[in-house]
């Protein structure tokens, strides 16, 4: 990396696009600055077909060696699509890239391969996508699950918003717990669906009261 | 009540956290560092529930966590005085409607005492202390 | 338990945990162990799995704000801005200025307290106590700054989606200070103390080494990473908040070392040359905070129908004490996100474990555990598994060891 100069953001992209031609779908750079200097930065958003994504890997690795942050995971009605965060040319002072890699996989056949060859501390975040999204990543070299218990019923993905998703059975109201059942009624009617600050707040005075009532006004 | 001899006020506490965020935690560690400096007093935390006197209990029990917390419970030796700290383990807090939890605590565990708040301060939790010595010497002295 | 014991043939394995307090991450540890060395070790984290992300997908982004800050209890502004960011992003609204440089005030004060914190940690790992209160001493004073800007002392919910919810005014300015000067004071005192102590330079000198290809490799984040020579500081690389403005470089130990090592000593004197690094940050946004709001939108209703046109994916990041944080957040035009990734940075970390543990000794697994910092206030009991029989080896026996080892290099 030393001695070289650091691509523009426009130029990564245009590698991408050289690259990959038909196969990148969608680029996208956006800036934004803060502080009062509003120096900015960037964050690229790349989508690619699915079978490129290894390839786009090796490509970011032949700009300079990426830092790879966490595969993001999100159930898109019948696909999964996954962003690949890496950021590029860390270490040069404000030159840092956040390079997003998205690709989508269908449902039908949720499989996509492994990257820890390429960067091998992929596989944790691999892992956890195995068992919050039911994908399957092929050639992962350790497929055990990573979060969640090993009695946790099968098939129950978290992150799914279709049928694989948690079932309200699993969901266990803990303010709800030991609450007496023979209170008498409040003097208002409670409000169907409890604000979630009433049981976490320190100070009940603040921010979640101010909501409700704000709320009412609308 | 007398303190009876056994104890002599001095307290021994094994600290068991049960999926809590970590925010008591450091509150307990800061309850014990020497702006508050409780073990003039004799209260210590000590390494093992079986060394305890008092278990101080933290977080919502997560599922994995149940069978733990049980096991812990069991390990201390009796007379044995539970406090729950911060809100989470008494209601759940912000987890309230969480997936993967077996809480609050004192559906786990039977509890002595709460502390509220997420995280309560160290004059709190050493006040639930305080209270635990006070529950620990009716204890001691049978009274009911 | 000496070292001089006769070396086994044969492996055996103790597991560690399950009991460990870090947020997202609590881990059970496996370790293969040959004699009284580490052979390979394993972790399964996931004891604490609360479902954060999931809850998240069910509230609104104001909600979550709160949610944030209890993700961790240590880094309890670092998930709310990395949060409150992303969503800014999507929303495409601008923070005010003021709110910046109170964001990275108040993050800088929490590095001060969480790496002080840390030295603590280290310190009683390594059976020294009193270095260990020490530390947790000098801490109250940044507790107290901490509490008196945000009006708490853990859990601040001082950041809102927009700005922060409470300014710093013109009488905390001379508190602010003092507090300052009270680090700066000290500083040389925590150098001389950490650095220069015997103890501390037998213990963690070449020790735990992660070299500067594997801290790439692996990708880890913060002080780890710094630490083994990488040059990774989002506070640097990436201006975000007041960061841009400031004149700051990144912190590894040749500064003072004049040598990379990547060893638990030089994780040290990366976390507390970062403390002077902080004050000087704090320093530097005092003198030139900017008056004007906190925070884009002081209506809570007008803010969350604000949220809740928003469309779009964002990443926010922030350098947390322990490196880098991340959230992704997807809005579909809800109320609730869509989807909300959270990355902590001892997610990057935990994974160096079992390159930094390979080839040491079971008595240096705790300072080496804790050396990444991984929220370990507590890795409460180890069991030792020898073949068919299984002997509990409580935190407090493994803590036994290492003080025992501190005990026997003093007397060499």
């Amino acid at each position: 990396m030393i001695g070289m100069t650091p691509l523009t953001p426009q130029e990564v992209v245009d590698r991408f696009r050289n690259t990959f031609g038909e196969g990148v779908e969608g680029t996208l750079i956006r800036e934004r600055a803060e502080g009062m200097k509003k120096r900015p930065n960037y964050n690229l958003w790349i989508t690619l077909r699915q079978e490129l994504l290894k390839p786009a890997i090796q490509t970011l690795i032949d700009i300079s060696f990426p830092h790879l942050a966490v595969i993001s995971g999100v159930d898109i009605e019948d696909q999964i699509e996954l962003v690949y965060t890496f950021s590029l040319y860390f270490g040069v002072k404000h030159g840092e890239y956040l390079v997003n890699l998205k690709i989508r996989v269908p449902k039908s056949d949720p499989r996509v391969p492994t990257i820890s060859d390429l960067m091998p501390s992929a596989v944790f975040t691999e892992r956890e996508k195995q068992e919050m999204l039911g994908i399957e990543v092929v050639g992962i070299p350790d497929p055990r699950r990573l979060f969640l218990p090993d009695d946790f019923p099968p098939g129950v993905y978290p992150w799914r918003k279709d049928e694989k998703g948690i079932p309200p059975s699993m969901i266990k109201n803990l303010w709800e717990a030991k609450r007496p059942k023979d209170r008498p009624a409040p003097p208002v009617p409670e409000k169907p669906e409890a604000p979630v600050c009433s049981v976490e707040c320190h100070d009940p005075s603040e921010a979640p009261n101010e909501t409700e009532t704000e709320v009412k006004k609308e | 009540m007398k303190p009876t001899p056994s104890f002599n006020r001095s307290l021994w506490v094994y600290h068991l956290n049960s999926g809590s965020c970590n925010g008591c935690e450091i509150e307990i560690v800061a309850a014990l560092a020497p702006r508050y400096d409780p073990e003039r007093f004799g209260v210590k935390l000590v390494g093992s529930p079986r060394h305890a006197d008092a278990l101080l209990v933290t977080g919502p029990v997560p599922n994995k966590m149940k069978e733990r917390v049980l096991r812990i419970m069991e390990q201390t030796p009796d007379p044995k005085v539970v406090i729950c700290v911060g809100t989470c383990g008494e209601s759940g807090g912000v987890y309230y409607d969480s997936y993967s939890l077996a809480g609050p605590i004192d559906d786990v565990i039977p509890v002595d005492i709460y502390v509220s708040g997420c995280p309560p301060r160290p004059e709190a939790i050493l006040h639930g202390v305080v209270k635990a010595i006070e529950k620990l010497e009716q204890l001691q002295g049978g009274a009911t | 338990m000496s070292g001089e014991a006769p070396v086994k043939k044969s492996s055996y394995t103790i597991p560690i945990g399950p009991i460990h307090p870090a947020l997202k991450e609590p881990v059970m540890f496996t370790f293969q162990m040959n004699g009284e060395v580490v052979e390979s070790v394993d972790f399964a984290p996931g004891q604490t799995h609360r479902g954060i992300e999931w809850m998240g997908m069910r509230r609104n982004p104001v909600q979550i704000v709160h949610l944030t800050d209890r993700i961790c209890g240590i880094c309890g502004v670092t998930h709310s801005i990395c949060f409150a960011r992303a969503v800014e992003q999507i929303m495409e609204i601008q923070v005010p200025e003021r709110a910046d440089y109170i964001r990275t005030i108040i993050a800088e004060m929490e590095r001060i307290q969480s790496h002080l914190l840390w030295a603590g940690v280290a310190a009683h790992e390594l059976g020294f106590d009193s270095l260990f209160y020490l530390a947790w001493r000098v801490r109250e004073e940044a507790m107290d700054v901490i509490e008196l800007i945000t009006g708490n002392r853990v859990n601040y919910g001082i950041i809102q989606v927009g700005g922060v919810r409470r300014d710093i005014v013109e009488e905390q300015y001379p508190r602010i200070q003092q507090c300052l000067t009270y680090y700066r004071e000290l500083m040389d005192k925590l150098l001389h103390v950490f650095l220069h102590d015997r103890t501390i330079t037998m213990r963690c000198r070449d020790h735990g080494i992660l070299t500067y290809e594997d801290a790439m490799k692996l990708c880890v984040v913060g002080p780890t990473a710094r630490a083994s020579g990488v040059k990774k500081d989002v506070r640097i690389d990436y201006p975000y908040c007041a960061y841009g403005d400031l004149s700051i470089d990144i912190v590894t130990p040749n500064l003072l070392m004049g040598e990379v090592r990547g060893d638990v000593y030089d994780r040290i004197v990366v976390r507390v040359l970062e403390i002077g690094q902080s004050i000087d940050i704090i320093q530097q946004c005092l003198d030139n905070i900017p008056s004007g709001p906190i925070i884009w939108e002081e209506k809570i209703a007008k803010l969350l129908l604000a949220c809740k046109k928003a469309k779009g994916e964002a990443i926010g990041r922030h350098e947390a004490p322990r490196g880098e944080a991340l959230h992704y957040v997807r809005m579909e035009g809800e109320e609730a996100p869509y989807a909300w990734k959270v990355k902590a940075s001892s997610y990057s970390n935990l994974i160096s474990w079992p390159v930094i543990l390979r080839g040491e000794q079971i008595a240096d697994i705790p300072i080496i555990v804790a050396s990444i910092d991984p929220c370990l206030s507590c890795t409460d009991r180890v069991a030792v598994v020898n073949k068919e029989q299984q002997a509990i080896l409580s935190k407090e026996e493994l803590h036994r060891l290492s003080v025992e080892k501190t005990r026997r290099l003093q007397h060499d």
